[in-house]
């Protein structure tokens, strides 16, 4: 069993496309925590997860599990990495059963009872094939099956994209729960409002580059939002993270420590607010 | 064997069972008895296409094995169609005889000689379409094309080979067991090249397919 204070260790991550690079990416996962990684569509988090299991080959940096690296230990580490991706559909018209006895025959680690437990408590059947399941059901059958090879470490690429409210409800519950086991959960979105339900730690990502590691609660409580009736005044500009037009005027995003100085009303923004601000003042 | 397995179990597609049963075409009385070998390269390709869009890599990738694994996965499922294909050839080709068959004016007679055209077909395909497959596995279409351009090639020059070569007309493209010697050896060579081009189509192949990023 590989075990190791921080589970997973990224370092100096690099990946350049012609119209898209991935910049020194580097974090470490807390044990037993949900880390949020945000960031708009094409900042790179599928990048980064891609990297990091190999999909895609990194140009630098190193990607370690517990003491062992991706470069030279892939198979022994993927042992332990449970991946789940809402875009992904595998063997549309197989059953479920056969999937789940050829993923099996990969584990020495699997469990029987696990699964079962599993696939009774997302309501799955074995007898139906992936083209019969609504998105939801797709991502709770690849989260049984990580969950039955004994994953330590969860990567969810956009799990609950596309997913109605109450079924996306239903995800967050089962990964708070999985927490509780004391899995390491990855879980990367643009819905930033799932991750204020679960969360601990924020990665935010931004044209490729990691702009925030920080504990979520500090990362929230680091910003304040300014509202303005109709522009914002000139002496703000210089504080400014990050403006936005509303129907009343505007609200901008400043520091927590420079709200005080304006005498204007403010408030804690959401994540939603955060990464829309500071999205809006990096656009060239 | 594990991922022989799952490729059995996940990714085989029907049509290539159903390119088995054109083994009887060596029944047809003046046909390129080779061209029944090409439709099971036609099974093999939609067994790659099927692949793609059941994002299997994707699939495979997470389970812990490694790129060069899952290229020996491919090429090993192949080998062991292109073996049934072979074997359900010869079971046709005993038949042929059994019943009489005669002459074959369209190339290769149906004989022993025949099973190591077909190595030879296979040792082609393999060549050209893995590695030029596994460059970018979201394109199945150009390589099999390549493949099957170099494959019709082999078979037109084979097929005028039995009248052209020599030793081809006057010892290969004989009913058996005529020149059982020559027919053996010319098997052995062809299960060698067989041999060697699969094995340099499974370095190729992973070379190419570990420099391959998925999106």
């Amino acid at each position: 069993m590989v075990k190791n204070d921080i589970p997973l260790s990224v370092r100096g991550l690099c990946k350049r496309y012609p119209s898209f690079e991935l910049r020194d990416v580097s974090f470490d996962l807390a044990p037993g925590k949900i880390t949020g990684f945000i960031g708009r569509n094409g900042a790179g988090k599928t990048t980064t997860l891609h990297s990091i299991l190999c999909f895609v080959k990194p140009d630098e940096g190193e990607v370690a599990f517990g003491g062992l690296t991706m470069a030279d230990s892939a198979a022994q580490i993927k042992q332990h990495i449970g991946f789940v991706s809402a875009g992904m559909s595998y063997y549309t018209a197989k059953r479920l059963r056969t999937i789940t006895a050829v993923t099996r025959s990969f584990y020495p680690a699997w469990s029987d009872e696990a699964y079962r437990r599993y696939m009774g408590l997302f309501g799955l059947e074995e007898e139906k094939t992936p083209a019969q399941l609504s998105n939801g059901m797709k991502i709770k059958y690849a989260l049984a099956l990580a969950l039955s090879h004994g994953a330590e470490l969860l990567l969810l690429d956009e799990p609950t994209s596309g997913l109605d409210p109450i079924s996306r409800e239903e995800l967050i519950e089962i990964f708070l729960a999985l927490r509780e086991e004391g899995k390491t959960i990855l879980f990367s979105t643009h819905i930033t409002s799932d991750l204020e339900k679960c969360a601990d730690r924020i990665l935010f990502l931004q044209k490729g580059r990691l702009t925030a590691d920080r504990e979520l609660n500090d990362f929230a409580a680091s910003y304040s939002l300014l509202s303005c009736q109709g522009d914002a005044p000139g002496e703000i500009k210089p504080f400014s993270l990050g403006q936005r037009r509303t129907k009343d005027g505007c609200t901008v995003l400043v520091e927590k420590k420079a709200a005080d100085a304006f005498s204007l009303p403010f408030r804690q923004p959401t994540l939603d607010e955060i990464m829309v601000h500071l999205e809006k003042e990096d656009r060239p | 064997m594990k991922l022989l397995k799952k490729e059995f179990r996940l990714c085989v597609h029907p049509a290539a069972w159903m390119m088995l049963a054109l083994g009887a075409l060596i029944l047809t009385p003046n046909y390129p008895y080779a061209v029944s070998f090409f439709y099971m390269t036609l099974g093999i390709f939609f067994i790659c296409l099927s692949s793609r869009e059941n994002h299997d890599a994707a699939y495979t990738l997470t389970l812990p094995v490694s790129r060069r694994d899952m290229v020996r996965g491919r090429v090993l499922l192949s080998c062991c169609l292109e073996g049934l294909d072979l074997a359900v050839c010869a079971a046709f080709i005993v038949l042929k005889n059994l019943i009489g068959g005669g002459k074959n004016a369209a190339g290769m007679d149906a004989n022993l000689a025949l099973l190591g055209e077909g190595l030879l077909l296979f040792s082609l395909f393999h060549i050209i379409f893995f590695p030029a497959w596994y460059k970018d596995i979201a394109k199945v279409g150009k390589p099999f094309v390549a493949a099957s351009a170099a494959v019709f090639l082999y078979i037109v020059l084979a097929l005028v080979s039995t009248y052209a070569l020599p030793f081809v007309r006057d010892c290969l493209d004989t009913p058996d067991p005529a020149h059982l010697p020559e027919k053996l050896l010319f098997l052995l060579l062809s299960a060698g090249c067989y041999g060697l081009c699969t094995a340099l189509s499974i370095r190729w192949s992973a070379r190419n397919f570990e420099a391959l990023d998925l999106q």
